[in-house]
């Protein structure tokens, strides 16, 4: 996100006329890590703050306790097109032979830019033998390219003093809402992705509960666009029943903010979050988790893939197999409250022994290329038919 | 004041131009080759990248709901423009006539959000001024109940850019009504000029060049920001600044993104003559 603090130059800025406000913005969305410098890793991070922080205050200390005069360059992408932007370029230096200059992209799948898997720009992580790949949860594991690292879900937040028997299916969590006006708040689909997987829960809530009818590569407009409609219609509806008479919220935090301050009993949020806030005492002790029953909400597995072309490809890969190791993996769970990509079998027992019975076997997950034009649909079909004071 | 000519040596003038030349050239390379090399793209198609059209300004253009965000971000800056002046103005002309511990507590007070970034801010105005926030606890346990949170609504960002604009408003007013002179006022004073009359007939007419560079400088930075409208604001409409960003990283639409991008720079450029013109104009070239 970008401040909006610059008065010390403004007016020497501004004496250039007013190109200065349009570079700004301009390049206000434009990321580009440092040069590539041999022993420095460049990973560009590509969720939400808490696993930047997971990044800065567990992988890197311990990475780099272990890897004398090796660093680890962590960069915020700010946003999926930031992290597009660095692929294409990653691929472009792949087809002039020179360094993309980044190592390794976290959260990020092997599909963009099209061609780059066939051209071998992201490593084949089941064909060159990393140390502990063979240990993996198989159910994690998406594609060759990508090593899923850590789980997440999303989950129903809520007032547990409030609700004693939340929803278990999404048309009792419909049902709830309605009969509750006011008290439920899910975030605009673009920021943070809990208000993106309520939205596409509600998706396969009026297509018939068919996940499979929505793959990576089968997004075209004249098949989305009825589907579309229908769930639009559903969450209009929804709109009068939801906090401040349709009011979104601008993020995973404002959300749970919401809930915090008593304004909702109930809303959506990433299950790492969700304890995150619980163990730091951000929401009162009564906050509780629940899951629907039916279809669960979307979530996923993020992943890290690595050029295979970059200056420091093998001090990536042995990053890679840091990140999964039992060390990290088992922080994973403990300081991020997310779901591990080991096998539990390899994890810590007293771990294994609290959480494997909780951990889903599997995570729905809704695919990307879906997603512009469900969210620009939500924005212009959803959000806009309010009446505004 | 007479603006007299003075030859600058030769070695001076190298001197001058090696003096400006670093800022230039970064302005050259991070913003302006930049700036037009997206500006020259929102002429082409997706389709026919060869091909120069007007094509996407006429989807713009015809977008109804792309006209909307337009006309919430004129609103919105509008509003906080005419509030900011409501708001910093008399405080300016307090300061100007008063001096002591009053004056200074007051400056500083009017000063403080400089030093707050804009981030924490929100989310303390979302905290305060939320629901069941401070402002809604304190007006209900006083049997108050009407209370409806701005934040959301059009008033959120509205409240957010004044907190954050009041600074660096009072600051240039100040620095305005200082200029005038004690003299002056004295004069109309003794010639027998009211409160009302010296403000109409002395002080007015001697700011009018500050008003007019304040109120561009704030319509630029009002008209694009993204912060306030974002966390503030509502998920729809949505001003220019949050609209363009997320055309860009959540649609994925560069050449969009780009395009609101142009028109938001068009729209900005009208404030940018209006200073540069007010600036050339005055006596000193604006060296002050």
């Amino acid at each position: 996100m970008n401040g909006s603090r610059h008065y010390p130059n403004r007016r020497d800025m501004l004496k250039f006329g007013s190109v200065a406000g349009l570079g700004a913005l301009l390049t206000g969305v434009t990321i580009r890590p440092a040069f590539a410098a041999a022993g420095q890793i460049d990973v560009i991070i590509n969720s939400d703050t808490n696993v930047l922080d997971f990044w800065s205050n567990v992988i890197k200390p311990g990475f780099e306790a272990a890897n004398a005069g090796v660093t680890l360059n962590l960069v915020s992408s700010g946003g999926g097109a930031g992290a597009d932007a660095l692929a294409e370029r990653a691929f472009a230096a792949l087809q002039t032979k020179t360094d993309p200059q980044t190592d390794m992209l976290e959260a990020y799948g092997p599909y963009h830019p099209e061609g780059a898997i066939e051209a071998g720009l992201w490593v084949d992580f089941s064909a060159v033998g990393v140390a502990g790949y063979d240990k993996l949860n198989p159910v994690t594991i998406r594609n060759a390219w990508s090593l899923p690292y850590r789980g997440s879900q999303v989950v129903m937040f809520y007032n547990g003093d409030k609700i004693t028997a939340p929803p278990t299916t999404f048309v009792g969590l419909i049902e709830w809402i309605k009969a509750n006006p006011g008290q439920f708040a899910y975030a605009r689909p673009d920021k943070g992705d809990s208000g993106a997987c309520f939205i596409e829960r509600a998706l396969q809530e009026v297509t018939g509960q068919k996940p499979e009818l929505f793959l990576g590569d089968n997004y075209a407009a004249d098949y989305a666009d009825p589907m579309f409609a229908k769930v639009f219609d559903l969450l209009k509806d929804l709109a009068p029943s939801l906090y401040g008479g349709g009011k979104y919220t601008a993020g995973n935090t404002p959300s749970i903010q919401l809930l915090a301050s008593g304004a909702v009993t109930m809303t959506i949020a990433w299950s790492d979050m969700a304890l995150t806030a619980l163990n730091e005492g951000v929401v009162p002790e009564n906050t509780r988790v629940a899951q629907l029953q039916d279809l669960a909400f979307t979530g996923g597995f993020s992943s890290l893939v690595v050029p295979t072309s970059g200056l420091n490809k093998d001090l990536a890969m042995k990053l890679a197999e840091y990140v999964i190791s039992a060390e990290v993996q088992n922080q994973v769970v403990t300081v991020l409250g997310g779901f591990p990509s080991l096998g539990w079998d390899q994890m810590d027992p007293a771990l294994k022994e609290k959480y494997a019975a909780a951990a889903p076997t599997s995570i729905p997950e809704f695919p990307g290329p879906w997603e512009p034009a469900l969210f620009d649909g939500w924005y212009r079909e959803v959000a806009s038919n309010l009446t505004r004071d | 004041m007479m603006a007299t000519r003075v030859m600058v040596p030769k070695g001076r003038t190298l001197l001058g131009w090696a003096l400006v030349a670093p800022p230039v050239l970064l302005m050259l390379v991070f913003l302006i080759v930049p700036a037009v090399r997206v500006i020259a793209t929102t002429f082409h198609t997706k389709g026919s990248p060869g091909l120069w059209t007007l094509a996407n300004y006429q989807s713009f253009l015809t977008d109804g709901y792309a006209l909307a965000n337009l006309s919430v971000t004129l609103r919105t800056t509008f509003v906080t423009m005419a509030l900011l002046l409501l708001v910093n103005f008399p405080i300016a002309l307090y300061l100007r006539f008063r001096t002591g511990r009053l004056a200074v507590f007051i400056q500083a007070l009017a000063l403080f959000p400089m030093f707050v970034p804009g981030v924490i801010i929100c989310y303390a105005l979302m905290r305060y001024l939320g629901p069941n926030g401070l402002l809604q606890s304190v007006l209900e346990l006083m049997g108050m109940h009407f209370y409806r949170t701005p934040i959301g609504g059009f008033w959120g960002p509205v409240i957010g850019l004044v907190w954050d604009g009041m600074p660096f408003t009072l600051l240039v007013l100040t620095a305005g009504l200082s200029a005038i002179s004690n003299a002056s006022i004295e004069a109309a004073r003794d010639v027998g000029a009211g409160k009302w009359q010296i403000l109409r007939a002395i002080i007015l007419p001697q700011v009018k060049t500050t008003l007019t560079v304040i109120t561009s400088l704030n319509f630029l930075s009002l008209f694009g920001s993204v912060l306030q409208p974002f966390m503030l604001g509502p998920a729809s409409p949505e001003m220019m600044g949050p609209f363009m960003l997320r055309t860009f990283s959540s649609v994925r639409d560069p050449l969009m993104a780009g395009t609101q991008a142009t028109i938001t720079f068009l729209i900005c450029s009208l404030a940018g003559l209006a200073y540069i013109l007010t600036i050339r104009n005055r006596p000193d070239g604006g060296k002050t």
